[in-house]
């Protein structure tokens, strides 16, 4: 390497920089080392670069360019995290359609109840109509286990607790009324003051499903009504919602509580 | 790994050099900026690729003038020019003389430069790129940034000798 090879190669040379690390620029500052003449045009090379290098840093730079490019990255990093949450929410929605679809679709259905808005003044009054009425029993007998069973079968009220008095008076049959499309149980008795020869029953004892009547659970307690000519005791017990009806007055229908 | 970098950090540490290369590229503020954004943006989706955190000065400075390069829509390839040792010396330009230019002036400079030569020049001087650097950043060999940097320092040179500065007081 001769004088102007090495000071064609230190024209590319900054102070302060890793180009001494260029092996040519090494060879060329040790031969600059070694020549006064081209030791000193290296120094004035080096006083220019650095001055140089100063004024291209101080170039302007637009002012408020480093708060627009992290305020509107932030604002892009914000919208991007709102669309993922929407994905998110969206997938998690479908996933709750579809699982309520498959499920409409597979699982059985247990048809919803129906709206109760009879009251029991109605109950009474129907139960006491189809009493006094003619009526024709579903099954006639005295045997109060078979007409248990009976009730039981056709799938009418028959978990019913008969009173202490009540138990003792003789049954004659039952049959099963429909009401509010469910079924009322009516077990009729003979408390034998009938005349020989005419009617069969004298009283009579509706159970039924004591949500199939609106005002039903006020009824803890026996209340006394006259309903159509017929004396009429209501009350509840459990899920049921007993109506004990007979031709008599209040206190020979308390004799049987 | 780029995913630690924190992006406040980075843009305070690196957009002025970036926008005064942009700005060299383009000689327009609005367009300078633009691409100094647009650098970040990328760096904002696609730094985490960035295995070597030592590296992300060269990548943004490579990135920039690759979305540089896109905007004009000018993708040819400089020829290779080797570098020439008998290439004339330098004018004379005393740091006196460089220390009383204003940054108009400069940029007047700068600006006539042809562009292959002012990129170069630009990252020689701003952020101290070393021509490994310079080289990856415009994506040319190694030979042919030593033989524009020369070029173009000499025109800048032979600029600046014929700019008038106000005497010194």
């Amino acid at each position: 390497m001769n004088h102007d090879e090495a000071k064609q190669i230190l024209l590319l040379y900054r102070p302060g920089t890793t180009d001494a690390e260029d092996p040519d620029t090494a060879a060329a500052l040790s031969l600059a080392k070694a020549d006064p003449e081209l030791s000193r045009w290296l120094e004035a090379h080096c006083a220019r670069q650095t001055a140089l290098r100063e004024k291209f840093r101080q170039l302007p730079v637009l002012a408020g360019l480093k708060e627009q490019i992290i305020s509107e990255e932030a604002a892009k990093a914000k919208a991007a995290s709102r669309r993922e949450k929407i994905v998110g929410l969206s997938a998690v929605a479908a996933i709750i359609i579809a699982l309520m679809t498959i499920g409409f679709l597979v699982l059985p259905h247990k048809p919803a109840a129906p709206e109760v808005n009879t009251t029991l003044a109605e109950y009474k009054s129907e139960m006491a109509g189809r009493a006094l009425s003619y009526y024709g029993m579903d099954l006639t007998t005295n045997d109060a286990a078979q007409i248990q069973a009976y009730l039981a079968k056709n799938q009418a009220p028959s978990d019913y607790a008969l009173p202490a008095a009540l138990q003792k008076v003789a049954m004659t049959g039952c049959a099963i009324q429909s009401w509010q499309n469910s079924r009322a149980s009516m077990i009729c008795f003979n408390t034998g003051k009938l005349p020989q020869g005419g009617q069969h029953s004298d009283l009579w004892l509706f159970v039924v499903d004591r949500t199939t009547v609106k005002d039903s659970p006020l009824i803890a307690s026996p209340q006394f009504d006259q309903v159509n000519g017929l004396t009429t005791v209501a009350w509840t017990q459990g899920n049921n919602l007993y109506l004990l009806g007979a031709k008599s007055d209040e206190g020979t229908l308390k004799k049987f509580l | 790994m780029a995913e630690d970098v924190d992006f406040e950090n980075l843009v305070t540490r690196h957009y002025g050099p970036l926008y005064q290369f942009a700005f060299s590229l383009t000689r327009d503020e609005a367009e300078a900026c633009d691409l100094t954004q647009q650098t970040f943006c990328i760096w904002a989706t696609k730094g985490h690729q960035l295995r070597d955190i030592t590296k992300v000065k060269t990548w943004l400075f490579t990135t920039l003038h690759r979305e540089f390069l896109g905007s004009r829509r000018r993708q040819t390839r400089f020829p290779h020019v080797e570098l020439e040792y008998a290439a004339a010396e330098l004018p004379v330009v005393s740091p006196a003389t460089i220390n009383q230019l204003d940054s108009e002036q400069l940029l007047q400079a700068l600006g006539q430069l042809d562009e292959i030569y002012r990129a170069a020049v630009m990252l020689f001087y701003l952020e101290d790129h070393s021509y490994n650097e310079i080289a990856e950043i415009l994506g040319i060999p190694l030979g042919t940034v030593k033989s524009r940097l020369t070029r173009g320092l000499e025109k800048l040179h032979h600029l600046l000798t014929n700019i008038q500065t106000p005497p010194q007081s």
